[in-house]
C-alpha cells in the first residue's frame, strides 16, 4: 500500500502544477483580491498563477490587465510580507500593460521609506517601473535619499532602477549624478559596481567626461572587484578609441600610458576575477607587442594549471579566441594545453584541442582530430561550433589536409544538431569549396548527401543555390540533377522553388542536359504551389526560346540591384502610381561584398568588437545602410529627389572631425551623373554649446559646377 | 455594580465581536483628506502635506471597531479611479474645502458624477466641510445648499462642518462612522 502511494506521489510530483492554467479562469479568481479580510495564502497563490501566465507569454488585454491591477492594489491592506512582495512583482509585470498604474505611487513611496527593510528595495524597483517621464518629479526626493541609503540593497535597487529608467528618459536621470557619485564610494561591493555602471552609462557619449572619470578612478583604490572589472572594460574601450583615432602611428602610443599601466597593475590584484579580466583585456587589445602581452599570457598560463575548473576554462577559452591573432602567445602555453586535452571537463578539453589545432603544425592535425572524434558526440552544440570553426581555419592553413577534415565534417553533418551548428558546418564546407578547387567535388557530394535529410529549410535553400551555381561547372553535372530533383518530390514548397531555380541553371549552362531539364521543369509545372509553378513555367519558356541573350540575362545572371532599395522604390510606386512604367534603372546597384582580408582574419580569430557591460555588440554598418542614407535624404528634401539621373554610388561616411571632440561631423558623398551631393551630419554631445547656426562654406579649387550646398546639414543637427 | 458588569461584558464583546469597517475617502485635491486620516488615527495635525499620488491605505482602531480607510488622491488624473475603490465599502466620506468657494462647483459635480455610478447604489455618504476655522468658511446649511445635497434621495446622507486643525467636530464624525460599521448598518 505504502509503495503504491509513493508511486502516485511521484507521478504527481513530476507534473507542473501550473500546466493547465486558463487565463480567464485565473483572472476570474483574481477577484478574490477584493474580499475582506484578505486571505494571504490564497492571494499569493493566485498572484503566482498570474505571474506564471504572463511569463509563459500569455497576452493580457488592457482592460483585463487594468482590472487585475486594481484588484491587486487592494492587497496593500494586508501586512503579510510574502504577499506584499508578490504584489511588487505583479506591479512590475503589469506596469506596461495596465492603465493608470501610477495609482500605487503613494503606497510604494511609503513602503520604500518605511521601517520594513524587506519591502524597501523591492518597492523601489516596482516604483521605478510605474514611473514615466512626467512623474519623475514626484519621486525625485525619495530616489535621492534611496541612492545614498545606508542599506546596500536599497541603494543598489535605486541605482539599478535608475539605470533602467535611462531608457525612456535619458536626460532626467542626470539630476541624480551627485548622489550616484556618492554611492560610488560605498563600502558595499555591489553598490560600488552598480554606481560605476550607471555613472559610465550617463557619460559614455561624452569622451572627455569618461577620460576624467577613468583618471580619477584608476588612482582611487576601489574595493569592489566587480567595479574594477567594469573599470578595466571602460579603460579598454578608451584605449581602443584612442588607438583608432591615431591609427597612422606605428608605435602603440599607449604602451606606457597610465591607462595601460593600470591594466598591468590589475594583473597583480588579489581577486582572481580582476586578474582574469585584466589578462583577457590585454590579450584582446589590438596592436599589442610581445612585451606587453607577456605578463598577461603568463597569468593565463598559471590559470591553465589551476585546480579550479572555472579558471582553467576561462584561461583556455581566452587563449582559444586569440589563437590566430597572437599565435606566439598561445604557443608559449602549448605544454599546458596538451595536459588539458585529457581534462575530465569536456568543454575545457574541446577548447584546448581546438586551440592547439589553430596553432599546431600540419603533422599534429591527424593526432588531434582523432582525439576530438572520441568525444565529439558528448559535447554541446556550442562547443561543436567551436570545433567547426577550428577546422575551418585549419583547412585554410593546410589545404592538403582537406580530405581528412572534410570526412570529419561530413560525419558531424550526419549527427543530430541545431540549425546554428549545421549552418556553421555547411558554411565551413562552402568556404573550403571556394578556397580550394581540389576539394570542390567531394564537398559538393557531402552537401548533396546532407540535403537528402535536412530539416532546416533555410539551409537547404542555400545549398540548392550553391549547387545551381557550382554544379553545372563540375565534371559530371548530371549527377547533381538527381539530388536536386529528389528535393522537388520530397520537400516543402520553399525548398521545391529553390530546387526549380537550381535546375534551370543546369539547363542554361549545360546544353547536353537541356532536354532532360526541360522534361523535369515541365513536370514541375503541375506542382501544387503557386511559386513553384510560376518559377517552372518562367524557366521552361525562357529555356525553350533558345535565345542566348534571354538565358544569360534572366537565368544565369541574377538581379544586381540593391534589394532593399528596390523594395522601397516599388513600395513608393505602389503608393503613388504614375502613368509611366516602373523604371528599373533608377535603382542603385548593389555593392558587391568583397571579402576583406582583415575582416576574414578577424572572423577566424573569433574576435568580436569590445563591448562594455550589457551593451550589444556593434556590427560594422551594412552595405544597404549607405544606400538608405540617400533614400532618407531624398524623402526629406524634395529638391534632391527631383535631380535628374540615377544615383551612381554613395560613399561610406567620412569623419571630418576628431572623434573625441564635443561635436562630430560626418560627410557622405552621393555621386550622380551631373551632380555631387555632400551630406553633412553632425552630432552634438554637449547640450549647452550653440547649435543654433551652422555655416557652410564649400570651397572647390577645381571650380566644379557643383555644390548645390546641402541644406540637410541643418536637419542633421540634434 | 451593574455598571461594572456591563463594562466587563462590553470588553468581552469587543474580544469576540471585533467589528470591521471599510470606508473610502475622496474629494478634490487639497481639501484635507490625508490630514483627516492622520488626525483620526494619531491626533496629529501637520500644516504642510504633499499631494497624495495614488492612494494611501490606513487601518485605524477605535474601541472595538477597526476602520480601513482608502485615502485616494484628489488630483484630476485620479478622479476616474475613485469609483474602483468605492465599490462595496460601508461608507464614502466626501471631503470638501468649505473655505475655497471657487472650487465648490467642481466639487459638487464630481460628487454627483460619483454617486450616479450604478455600482455604488445605496452606499451611505458623509460630506465633510473641512477648514471651518478659516474666516470665510461655509457652515453646514450653506454647504448642503451649494452642494445640492437635497437632490440625493436614494441613500443615507449626512453633512458635518469640521476642522482638522482645531479638532472641531471630529468626535461626532467618528461616531457617525462607527455607527455605520458592518453590524450597525442595515
Amino acid at each position: 500500500m505504502a509503495f503504491k502511494r509513493d508511486k502516485k506521489e511521484e507521478e504527481e510530483g513530476t507534473g507542473n502544477p501550473f500546466q493547465n492554467l486558463d487565463k480567464t479562469a485565473v483572472l476570474q479568481e483574481a477577484r478574490t483580491f477584493n474580499d475582506t479580510p484578505v486571505n494571504p495564502k490564497k492571494c499569493t497563490h493566485i498572484l503566482t498563477k498570474i505571474l506564471y501566465l504572463i511569463n509563459q507569454g500569455e497576452q493580457l488585454g488592457t482592460q483585463e490587465a487594468t482590472d487585475a491591477f486594481f484588484a491587486m492594489t487592494k492587497l496593500f491592506q494586508s501586512k503579510d510580507v510574502i504577499l506584499r512582495r508578490m504584489v511588487y512583482l505583479g506591479i512590475k509585470e503589469l506596469s506596461n500593460i495596465a492603465e493608470d498604474v501610477i495609482i500605487v505611487t503613494s503606497s510604494l513611496t511609503k513602503d520604500m521609506t518605511g521601517k520594513e527593510d524587506l519591502y524597501r528595495a523591492a518597492a523601489i524597483r516596482a516604483l521605478c517601473s510605474i514611473t514615466d517621464t512626467t512623474m519623475i518629479q514626484a519621486i525625485e526626493r525619495y530616489m535621492k535619499q534611496a541612492i545614498v541609503d545606508r542599506n546596500a540593497a536599497v541603494s543598489s535597487a535605486a541605482v539599478v532602477s535608475i539605470f533602467h529608467m535611462t531608457k525612456h528618459s535619458p536626460d532626467l536621470v542626470k539630476r541624480w549624478v551627485n548622489e550616484v557619485q556618492e554611492a560610488l564610494n560605498s563600502e558595499n561591493v555591489m553598490v560600488q559596481y552598480h554606481a560605476l555602471g550607471l555613472l559610465y552609462h550617463i557619460r559614455k557619449s561624452d569622451q572627455l567626461a569618461v577620460t576624467k572619470l577613468v583618471a580619477k578612478l584608476t588612482k582611487m583604490n576601489m574595493k569592489s572587484p566587480y567595479a574594477v572589472c567594469m573599470l578595466i572594460r571602460i579603460v579598454c574601450k578608451l584605449i581602443e578609441d584612442q588607438n583608432s583615432a591615431s591609427a597612422g602611428d606605428t608605435s602603440p602610443p599607449w604602451s606606457s600610458s597610465p591607462l595601460f599601466e593600470f591594466l598591468e597593475s590589475c594583473l597583480r590584484h588579489k581577486s582572481e576575477t580582476v586578474v582574469y579580466e585584466a589578462a583577457h583585456a590585454i590579450v584582446n587589445l589590438r596592436r599589442t607587442s610581445a612585451r606587453e602581452l607577456a605578463p598577461a599570457v603568463s597569468v593565463l598560463q598559471l590559470f591553465c594549471s589551476s585546480p579550479k575548473p572555472v579558471l582553467r576554462f576561462a584561461a583556455v577559452r581566452t587563449l582559444n579566441k586569440v589563437a590566430i591573432s597572437h599565435p606566439s602567445a598561445v604557443i608559449a602555453c602549448n605544454l599546458d594545453l596538451e595536459n588539458m586535452i585529457s581534462d575530465s571537463n569536456r568543454s575545457i578539453a574541446t577548447l584546448a584541442i581546438t586551440t592547439l589545432l589553430k596553432t599546431g603544425s600540419e603533422s599534429s592535425v591527424d593526432r588531434l582530430m582523432k582525439q576530438i572524434a572520441t568525444f565529439v558526440s558528448e559535447i554541446s552544440d556550442e562547443f561543436k561550433i567551436v570545433v567547426v570553426e577550428a577546422i575551418r581555419s585549419l583547412c585554410l592553413k593546410f589545404p592538403r589536409k582537406h580530405a581528412v577534415l572534410m570526412n570529419f565534417l561530413s560525419a558531424m553533418l550526419r549527427d543530430e544538431g541545431g540549425l546554428e551548428y549545421k549552418a556553421s558546418i555547411a558554411d565551413t564546407i562552402i568556404t573550403i569549396i571556394e578556397e580550394n578547387p581540389e576539394a570542390k567535388e567531394t564537398g559538393l557530394a557531402h552537401l548533396c548527401e546532407f540535403i537528402e535529410d535536412c530539416e532546416h529549410t533555410s539551409l537547404a535553400v542555400r545549398i540548392l543555390h550553391l549547387l545551381g551555381k557550382e554544379g553545372p561547372r563540375a565534371k559530371q553535372p548530371s549527377k547533381y540533377i538527381r539530388f536536386i530533383y529528389n528535393r522537388v518530390i520530397l520537400e516543402n514548397a520553399t525548398v521545391r522553388a529553390a530546387a526549380v531555380t537550381a535546375m534551370a541553371q543546369f539547363g542554361a549552362l549545360c546544353p547536353q542536359l537541356l532536354d532532360n531539364v526541360q522534361v523535369l521543369l515541365a513536370r514541375c509545372q503541375m506542382d501544387s504551389d503557386d511559386e513553384v509553378r510560376d518559377r517552372a513555367t518562367y524557366y521552361h519558356s525562357i529555356l525553350a526560346s533558345q535565345n542566348k541573350q534571354l538565358v544569360q540575362e534572366y537565368i544565369i545572371e541574377p538581379l544586381t540591384v540593391s534589394i532593399p532599395s528596390l523594395e522601397r522604390a516599388l513600395h513608393t510606386y505602389n503608393v503613388h502610381p504614375s502613368p509611366t512604367p516602373f523604371d528599373m534603372s533608377s535603382i542603385p546597384l548593389a555593392t558587391v561584398v568583397t571579402s576583406d582580408v582583415t575582416e576574414m582574419a578577424d572572423r577566424l580569430s573569433g574576435r568580436t568588437p569590445n563591448s562594455i557591460g550589457t551593451g550589444t555588440i556593434e556590427t560594422s554598418p551594412a552595405v544597404t545602410r549607405v544606400e538608405s542614407y540617400y533614400e532618407k535624404l531624398s524623402a526629406a528634401l524634395p529638391e534632391i529627389a527631383s535631380l535628374p539621373g540615377a544615383l551612381f554610388k554613395s560613399s561610406t561616411p567620412v569623419m571630418l572631425t576628431e572623434s573625441e571632440t564635443e561635436y562630430v561631423v560626418r560627410c557622405i558623398k552621393h555621386s550622380f551623373p551631373n551632380h555631387l551631393i555632400l551630406q553633412l551630419e553632425s552630432d552634438q554631445y554637449i547640450e549647452r554649446s550653440a547649435a543654433g547656426k551652422c555655416y557652410r562654406s564649400i570651397r572647390d579649387p577645381r571650380r566644379l559646377r557643383a555644390t548645390q550646398g546641402d541644406p540637410h546639414s541643418k536637419v542633421g543637427l540634434q | 455594580m451593574f455598571v461594572l458588569l456591563n463594562r466587563i461584558l462590553d470588553w468581552f464583546k469587543s474580544l469576540f465581536w471585533k467589528e470591521e469597517m471599510e470606508l473610502t475617502l475622496v474629494g478634490l485635491q487639497c481639501s484635507g483628506k490625508t490630514t483627516f486620516v492622520n488626525v483620526i488615527a494619531s491626533g496629529q495635525f501637520s500644516q504642510d502635506m504633499i499631494p497624495t499620488v495614488g492612494f494611501n491605505m490606513r487601518k485605524i482602531t477605535k474601541g472595538n471597531v477597526t476602520i480601513k480607510v482608502w485615502d485616494i488622491g484628489g488630483q484630476p488624473r485620479f478622479r476616474s479611479m475613485w469609483e474602483r475603490y468605492c465599490r462595496g465599502v460601508n461608507a464614502i466620506v466626501y471631503m470638501v474645502d468649505a473655505a475655497d468657494t471657487d472650487k465648490l462647483e467642481a466639487s459638487r459635480n464630481e460628487l454627483h458624477v460619483l454617486i450616479e455610478k450604478p455600482q455604488l447604489i445605496g452606499i451611505p455618504i458623509l460630506v465633510l466641510g473641512n477648514k471651518r476655522d478659516l474666516p470665510n468658511a461655509l457652515d453646514e446649511k450653506d454647504l448642503i445648499d451649494r452642494m445640492n445635497l437635497c437632490a440625493i434621495q436614494d441613500r443615507e446622507i449626512c453633512c458635518y462642518s469640521i476642522s482638522c486643525k482645531e479638532r472641531d467636530n471630529i468626535d461626532i464624525t467618528l461616531q457617525w462612522l462607527i455607527a455605520h460599521s458592518k453590524s450597525n448598518a442595515r
